[in-house]
């Protein structure tokens, strides 16, 4: 079974829609995805505390791993939040800049980056790879960019070559060459499946994999081999 | 049998390796495609003057791919003569117009402009169309005798406005590629506008057919709806031999 690193409950503001922890435990067996690493909307958009402690029931109830949401607009409680995602043994942290219209040049980025770094905990990062990857470069951290478009393919793969932390979601690698190119020049070890269930159309990110030239190992590395290094590692 | 009415040919400037035919064919021979419309990367995103011609060839060599004119509605001169002189190769099936890099939106008299030239040759055209412009083209192909046109991507970000642009005209149809599809769009706009009225389409070699094939499957479809939408509806808009030439294509496919 696939393991999913960019899972989501709650609300989404943008869209009015919303997802129960049991509504997207119930769609994941049919894409063949035995869980993953799932963070609250309610944390990323409205109150992190609240929503975090949501988002680690669901994860508890379904056997997934949580990964805190912090919202930038508060970056004094966002660092606290990571502190007590350390305290509680939850291994990630995920940002969200461009859904709480912080620019990645805010200075509380770089200090929860710098935070989830020394508290060696994974980033889960939204946003545009071109501009919030630079943002987080020199900090040591290991981050998947759950919104790593084939768009920019070329540029991530550039921010990876200095950056051995940086990690590409699946969800917007579908052209023809991306997970096969990304994986011959930076190596599959940085790829992560991510397919946002409820949120984006993930079968056809299960179809992309279905498709894929990644030889057995590779994929297994993709489908759950790396993200369970970086959560082992955390 | 699958007819893919959005595919391309050529090199793109994004870092991709997909630029020769043979990766069409490959990427078509692994999703169990049989036809594959294309146009020419350079003439969408460059220059039809040079784009496309320099298909020619390649159609003449793939005769699973089938040739999508490039119109650049501002400038009808050179498409009025690229038809007059490629039509007659018997290779195109239809034409390609690009509203956002030919800078001329669905709604626009320049797009009924083209889209009359097109009605002249009988030649339907898939037009790319991203957010409310596709209600606006469904207004151009009403108002235009003759036009045919399918609306590419179902608007993107607005493809909730797909049932308010089939209920324009019954000339427009749709075709729903898109590299981040939303989670139930495709089942959400069969219901609202029936399967006669969509058809599929890849965007390959941008994006991997499979991208769109799994957003289908999502869709659940009946084996009428996926009768119309995998290839009858694309063989009766653009004309396609479904007989020998299918047939052809689906043995070459098998070798």
């Amino acid at each position: 079974m696939i393991l999913d690193g960019d899972l989501l409950v709650g609300r989404d503001l943008a869209t009015g829609d919303r997802l129960t922890g049991p509504a997207l435990a119930a769609s994941l067996g049919p894409l063949g995805i035995g869980g993953g690493l799932v963070t609250s909307l309610r944390a990323l958009l409205f109150d992190a505390p609240s929503g975090n402690d949501e988002a680690r029931a669901a994860a508890a109830a379904h056997g997934w791993h949580t990964a805190f949401g912090v919202d930038l607009r508060d970056p004094l409680t966002a660092l606290a939040e990571v502190e007590r995602a350390a305290r509680l043994g939850v291994r990630a942290v995920r940002l969200a800049p461009d859904r709480q219209g912080v620019p990645a040049t805010a200075p509380g980025l770089r200090a929860v980056a710098r935070a989830v770094a020394a508290a060696g905990l994974v980033l889960l990062v939204e946003g545009d790879v071109r501009v919030v990857g630079p943002a987080l470069a020199g900090l040591g951290v290991r981050a998947v960019f759950v919104d790593a478009h084939f768009y920019h393919l070329g540029d991530f793969v550039l921010l990876a070559r200095d950056e051995p932390g940086f990690h590409a979601s699946t969800r917007l690698l579908g052209d023809v060459d991306g997970w096969e190119l990304l994986a011959a020049d930076a190596g599959a070890e940085r790829l992560v499946f991510g397919s946002r269930p409820g949120w984006f159309e993930a079968a056809a990110v299960v179809d992309r994999l279905a498709a894929s030239g990644l030889t057995p190992p590779e994929r297994e590395l993709v489908t759950g081999g790396n993200l369970r290094r970086l959560l082992e590692a955390a | 049998m699958i007819i893919d009415v959005h595919g391309h040919w050529g090199p793109w400037f994004f870092s991709t390796d997909v630029g020769d035919a043979a990766v069409n064919l490959r990427v078509m021979d692994d999703c169990g495609i049989d036809l594959q419309l294309v146009s020419a990367v350079e003439a969408v995103v460059y220059d039809p003057l040079t784009g496309n011609p320099a298909l020619l060839p390649v159609l003449r060599e793939h005769p699973r791919l089938r040739g999508l004119l490039v119109v650049d509605p501002r400038e009808l001169d050179v498409a009025a003569a690229q038809l007059a002189q490629l039509l007659p190769t018997g290779l195109f099936s239809g034409a390609k117009i690009h509203t956002q890099y030919a800078r001329s939106p669905g709604g626009s008299a320049a797009m009924a402009d083209a889209l009359r030239l097109l009605a002249e040759h009988d030649l339907p055209a898939l037009v790319h169309t991203w957010g409310d412009e596709i209600v606006g083209l469904a207004d151009v192909v009403a108002r235009v005798d003759g036009a045919r046109v399918v609306a590419a991507h179902l608007g993107g970000p607005d493809w909730r406005l797909t049932p308010s642009a089939a209920a324009r005209t019954d000339r427009i149809w749709f075709e729903p590629c898109w590299s981040t599809p939303a989670p139930g769009r495709i089942r959400w706009v069969l219901d609202r506008v029936g399967p006669e009225r969509l058809m599929f389409g890849s965007d390959a070699t941008l994006i991997h057919p499979a991208v769109t094939l799994g957003a289908i499957r999502a869709a659940e479809l009946s084996a009428a709806e996926e009768e119309l939408v995998m290839w009858r509806n694309a063989a009766e808009v653009f004309g396609l031999d479904t007989g020998g030439s299918a047939a052809d294509a689906v043995e070459q496919r098998g070798q």
